[in-house]
């Protein structure tokens, strides 16, 4: 295994080396840096020329000027752009913006995309298989830059406006409750009349969720509570453990209530601690949160022990999750004052000079992060919905799932061990090249945004011929696709035994 | 060879394994034989595990219905060994996939499974589940895909125990350990932890029959289970399987299309064509005494040491298209014997002469007439001279 | 023989058996296309867009039958609203409105979906046919060139598209849509070599090109006449999709700046022209979004459609 690794990252550095080379060389030629200064009618345009021509080695062959940058990046060193300024303070800023939407979109697309294209692959023909295939179409032929653009103008403009006073009108509620009740119907299995009950259930549901939303005016103040964060943690108990352990054995399921209760409790005794954080704090919650859920598995699984313990795990670290998000939400009326009740932004990547304590903060971000994060994510969404819905039809057709049904086992087990696993490995491969998308995404999304993030950074020195931004640009993209590559073979040689020998 | 007809239960090929039968199969079988029983299928019994009846599957696609079995019957008694014969698309599979349970959803499934007299097909899917891999049990044809390429071999016999009995996974597992040394894995303790890639074929179908018979089943379908597999291993296999059967005693439903295989290990014998039963009886005046014409094509086109230096005699044509099947009997197009009766009227499984068997075939007399049942598909070259 | 066999037997069944129906695979791929209903619909969609685009302002010196220019003003009608209207149904003078400075809006609409259209054709038909070639050879001989091209296909992920084709665009984005098609077809084309390439090595491996081979039959003649038809499906479909990413890639581009240049135009192009306008005249920013969503859905549905009638594995099975 670690011969594999230090193999890949030979490679990997070796193919970086050559794409830095083609970026450079391609970048020198694609145009001419001095175009603005030629139509300088200053009396200094020539020495202007001269000045940047000398900075910018013009008269040095281009190959030449790589090496040059080579020398000095190895030495740690990102140079000036053509303006005189460093190009390394400009990175930083523009660095930690870009990474976070980009992981972000990245993270998103993958669960929920996974997650959508095995349903959809697992009722394969249904109303809702056939909603999911079109909608990707869909998102495959969009204009990311065409979406932003209307985001920010539906999303966001009419979205803050309707915040001041958020009721929802009837109608929208009338059409809410409907969607509800067809992605109920959709879902269901079985002959028209379950699906009609099924379709009932989910409109009276959704249409009453929305009407006590609206009267309520839930979005002025939005929060969860600790009654119904035990009430989303209960469930998610159950279906986690009905999911991994079958409902059959009382051991699992205890240990996954245990953890939903345990959970909702800390909701109100962490309250000190959670009055202002710290991201550090925050991950210790976590692991304490893992810990305590394992050590519930162990004690209480019985037979079960394994199950029980990713179940309590999954239950536990959803549970901590709802109440991080019931603490964020309770922030949110503050908030939304401080920004002139208008959170979800349109510009930038944060709010200039916001004061804010952890959870405010946390929104100022979350409001920035929303639009761009939505565009970004839609085509790769598409993408790795199409992905896993395919594999997964691949993979359920092969003759070790039938064997693994043969045997008489759950049909969740069939789904989550045997077919779920091997569906995965394609998947992995395909994380790369879509990373690679998503980054080229984020320079289309953050010029829509006017975020001065690191696309910017790129169609800057691109439209100036100024390498030295460029290549900035590309060190980090190139070097995050590099890691990503390697973190998807190590995936891949993880899921896939046949793998690891060779 | 002449065996007496009625007694089929000795195996052919060597004497290891001995059957200690219930006199009540031969008994019951008599009665058969003496024809008092009209129908096909055997009068329940009380050794009886499995019981087909009109079993019928169709699938619905997009150029038509697949009539993929139609009426096909039979029973299946403690320890004996049915044998199902045909060629490819005839049914058999999807006949014992029927009985597994594993058939897509989209299949429309008629008739009768009688697992010891429980219709499967009524069974809530938990019951059904609870037989499936404990009662019956199933080898596919392909080792090389039929087990996960991602869990060990270990992973993969100990939860088919975990799968019907809650128990400590150590204990699942030193029962796998026990099944690998029955099917004759060495080393099998070290073998548990191997995946499937590391084995090779042959050990593949070994650890497919451990997987198998794990759970002390009563029934092991085997679909052509050495099909996949090199000529040399294919003995072994088969060898083995009945070796095994004995250790749990279980009953086995042999599906292939290779007549030396039913010939040396069948009690009774199933031959199917185009979704039908076309002829069933005991193993020894099927093979002797042909009553139905594709039977004796199939007997004729088979390459042995007696027929050596003779000509093969295949049958010409194909199978029919299961979706727009001909009228009359499926196999007219194709039968030297086929007359106009045969092209309009599609014949009944009835009782013929030979030692109580089956039939479907309006002119099984004209076979029952000559000394050699194939010489009806004899090659042009042969006619000539 | 497994379950899959048997559902299948039909097919072989009905082609040997009884209804004797012969039918060429080219006229089974075409049957199964014209079931897939998505597209079809694409398909007319396209074929309409395709009609609209070069016929109505006229091409390569071509005079159109739309009586408007794309280039010169005109004043204002209606403050330079769409004039289309459906109920009841008039085209009105413009259509889809007018510019800021009072140029039909239709007339440069279609103008810029020309030029779109064009590059995404160059697109599709230069990656396809240099990955097409690359991934066949070395599919085929394996070894050094083989080596080469699965290190070169590891740049080009590494540099993601958009990059690359800034890159290049920035260069000749201004020299026109032909050149441009063309250097962005030459970045898009390993992901069809790679696809090719795994073709090609099962293929290699058959025993019909055991049977050239053993004959003598020169390998150029192996790769293009026998393997090559074989891989004909997979070819289709990927420049297809090639061609539909194409469309979007270059809309992007030129949004940023980075494609099509002013005066010249195209889909992207008067998105980014008009993005500012969005608040006061809408439309200028609808239209052309609505023909680009349109093209790239159209083409991407005739590639699954083309997909399905390709891959004979998947005979549906209705419940």
């Amino acid at each position: 295994m670690i011969v594999f690794i230090a193999r890949r990252l030979v490679i990997s550095f070796f193919v970086l080396l050559a794409a830095t080379f083609i970026i450079f060389v391609l970048t020198a030629f694609a145009g001419d840096p001095l175009e603005d200064l030629r139509q300088d009618n200053s009396p200094q345009k020539l020495t202007k020329i001269a000045e940047r021509s000398e900075r910018m080695q013009l008269d040095v062959p281009v190959v030449l000027r790589y090496l040059g940058w080579l020398g000095r990046i190895v030495r740690g060193d990102l140079g000036v752009n053509r303006d005189g300024q460093a190009i390394a303070p400009i990175l930083s800023d523009a660095l930690s913006a870009t990474l976070q939407l980009v992981l972000a979109a990245t993270v998103l697309a993958i669960t929920v995309g996974i997650v959508i294209g095995i349903i959809s692959a697992l009722r394969q023909y249904s109303g809702f298989d056939y909603t999911v295939t079109f909608a990707a179409f869909i998102c495959f032929s969009l204009p990311l830059f065409w979406v932003a653009v209307m985001l920010k103008q539906y999303v966001a403009i009419e979205f803050n406006n309707w915040l001041k006073d958020p009721v929802i009108p009837p109608v929208v509620i009338g059409a809410l409750a409907l969607l509800g009740g067809l992605v109920f119907g959709a879902l269901t299995v079985g002959d028209r009349r379950r699906r009609l009950v099924a379709f009932a259930v989910g409109l009276v549901v959704s249409g009453t969720l929305f009407t006590v939303l609206s009267v309520t005016r839930w979005f002025a103040d939005p929060g969860l509570g600790t009654p119904l964060i035990l009430a989303f943690g209960l469930a998610t108990a159950v279906g986690f453990t009905a999911l991994t352990a079958g409902l059959q054995y009382r051991g699992p399921l205890y240990a996954t209530l245990a953890a939903a209760v345990i959970g909702a409790v800390c909701s109100q005794v962490l309250g000190p601690v959670l009055a202002d954080p710290t991201w550090l704090e925050i991950g210790g919650l976590l692991l304490l949160t893992i810990a305590v859920c394992l050590g519930l598995g162990y004690a209480l699984g019985g037979l079960q022990r394994r199950q029980a313990m990713t179940a309590a795990t999954l239950t536990g670290v959803f549970t901590g999750a709802m109440v991080f998000l019931d603490r964020m939400l309770q922030a949110f009326s503050a908030y939304s004052a401080s920004v002139r009740h208008r959170p979800v932004s349109t510009i930038g990547a944060r709010t200039p000079n916001y004061q804010g304590d952890f959870w405010q903060t946390g929104l100022d971000s979350a409001g920035h992060l929303l639009l761009p994060t939505m565009a970004l994510i839609l085509i790769s969404l598409a993408t790795y919905t199409r992905f896993s819905r395919a594999s997964m039809l691949e993979v359920m057709n092969q003759d070790y799932v039938r064997t693994a049904r043969a045997k008489g086992l759950p049909e969740r087990t069939v789904v989550l061990k045997h077919a779920f696993r091997n569906g995965l490995i394609p998947v992995t491969t395909m994380m790369a090249f879509d990373l690679a998308g998503v980054i080229g995404g984020a320079v289309v999304t953050e010029n829509v945004f006017g975020w001065r993030g690191m696309g910017f950074m790129f169609t800057k020195g691109l439209q100036e011929v100024d390498p030295g931004p460029v290549m900035a640009f590309f060190l980090v993209t190139g070097t995050t696709v590099v890691v990503f590559n390697m973190i998807a073979d190590i995936l891949y040689a993880y899921l896939d035994p046949r793998i690891r020998l060779s | 060879m002449t065996t007496p007809p009625n007694v089929p239960i000795e195996p052919r090929k060597g004497d290891v394994h001995t059957y200690d039968i219930p006199s009540t199969i031969l008994d019951s079988a008599g009665d058969v034989h003496v024809g008092l029983q009209r129908d096909a299928v055997r009068p329940p019994s009380e050794d009886e595990i499995l019981r087909v009846e009109n079993l019928s599957v169709e699938f619905p696609t997009e150029d038509g219905v697949v009539h993929a079995v139609r009426g096909v019957s039979y029973s299946l008694r403690e320890r004996e060994v049915l044998g199902i014969v045909g060629e490819s698309g005839s049914g058999k599979s999807v006949s014992s996939m029927a009985v597994m349970g594993l058939l897509p959803k989209s299949a429309r499934i008629k008739g009768q499974i009688l697992f010891r007299g429980d219709d499967m097909l009524k069974m809530s899917p938990r019951k059904q589940r609870s037989l499936r891999g404990r009662k019956i049990a199933m080898v596919f044809q392909d080792p090389m895909t039929a087990l996960n390429p991602v869990h060990t071999i270990g992973d993969q016999l100990a939860e088919a125990v975990l799968a019907h009995e809650l128990m400590p996974r150590k204990n699942a597992l030193a029962r796998a350990k026990e099944m690998l040394d029955l099917v004759g894995i060495p080393q099998a303790e070290a073998r548990l932890r191997s995946y499937p890639h590391e084995f090779s074929g042959g050990m593949r179908q070994r650890a497919m029959i451990a997987m198998a018979v794990i759970n002390n089943p009563d029934v092991i379908i085997a679909d052509e289970p050495t099909t996949a597999l090199d000529v040399t291993v294919q003995a072994q296999i088969l060898e083995k399987l009945l070796e095994v059967k004995d250790a749990v005693n279980a009953a086995i439903v042999l599906i292939t299309h290779d007549l030396g295989v039913i010939a040396g290990m069948a009690h009774r014998v199933l031959v199917m064509y185009a979704g039908r039963p076309v002829e069933i009886g005991d193993t020894d005046p099927v093979f002797e005494e042909p009553r139905m014409p594709y039977t004796a094509g199939l007997l004729g086109s088979i390459p042995s040491l007696e027929t050596s230096g003779g000509r093969l005699r295949p049958i010409k044509g194909t199978p029919p298209s299961l979706i727009n099947l001909p009228t009359g009997c499926p196999f007219s197009p194709r039968c030297p014997l086929a007359d106009e009766v045969c092209r309009t009227a599609e014949p009944e499984l009835a009782e013929t002469d030979s030692g109580g068997h089956f039939a479907a075939c309006h002119h099984w007399d004209r076979l029952a007439a000559v000394e050699d049942p194939t010489v009806f598909f004899r090659t042009e070259s042969e006619t000539k001279a | 023989m497994t379950l899959s066999a048997d559902a299948q037997a039909p097919d072989s069944g009905a082609e040997q058996g009884m209804t004797i129906v012969a039918r060429t695979q080219a006229q089974m791929v075409r049957r199964r296309f014209f079931r897939h209903r998505a597209a079809l619909a694409g398909m007319i969609v396209f074929g309409l867009v395709l009609v609209l685009a070069f016929t109505s302002v006229g091409f390569a010196g071509i005079p159109g039958w739309w009586d408007q220019s794309y280039i010169t003003t005109g004043a204002l009608v209606n403050q330079g609203k769409p004039t289309l209207s459906l109920a009841p149904f008039t085209i009105g003078e413009h259509p889809f409105g007018q510019d800021d400075i009072g140029v039909d809006y239709f007339a440069k609409t279609m103008r810029g979906a020309q030029q779109s259209l064009i590059v995404a054709f160059l697109v599709g038909i230069v990656a396809t046919v240099v990955g097409a070639v690359v991934g066949a050879v070395a599919g085929y001989y394996r070894g050094r060139v083989e080596a080469v091209l699965m290190r070169v296909t590891d740049v080009m992920i590494t540099i993601p598209v958009l990059v690359i084709a800034a890159v290049l665009g920035r260069r000749f984005g201004d020299a026109g849509v032909v050149p441009l098609g063309i250097v962005l077809g030459l970045t898009i084309w390993p992901t069809m070599a790679r696809l090719l390439r795994g073709e090609f090595l099962s293929l290699r491996e058959k025993e019909f090109v055991e049977a050239a081979r053993a004959i003598g039959t020169p390998a150029r003649r192996i790769i293009f006449r026998h393997i090559l038809p074989n891989t004909i499906g997979v070819i289709v479909v990927s420049a297809t999709l090639a061609t539909a990413n194409a469309v979007l890639l270059e809309s992007a581009l030129s949004f940023l700046g980075l494609g099509v240049q002013a005066p010249d135009t195209s889909l992207g192009q008067l998105i980014q022209e008009y993005r500012t306008a969005f608040s006061t005249r809408p439309w200028l920013f609808w239209w052309p979004g609505i023909f680009i969503i349109a093209i790239a859905l159209s083409i991407n549905f005739i590639g699954d459609g083309l997909r399905d009638a390709f891959d004979p594995r998947q005979t549906r099975v209705r419940a």
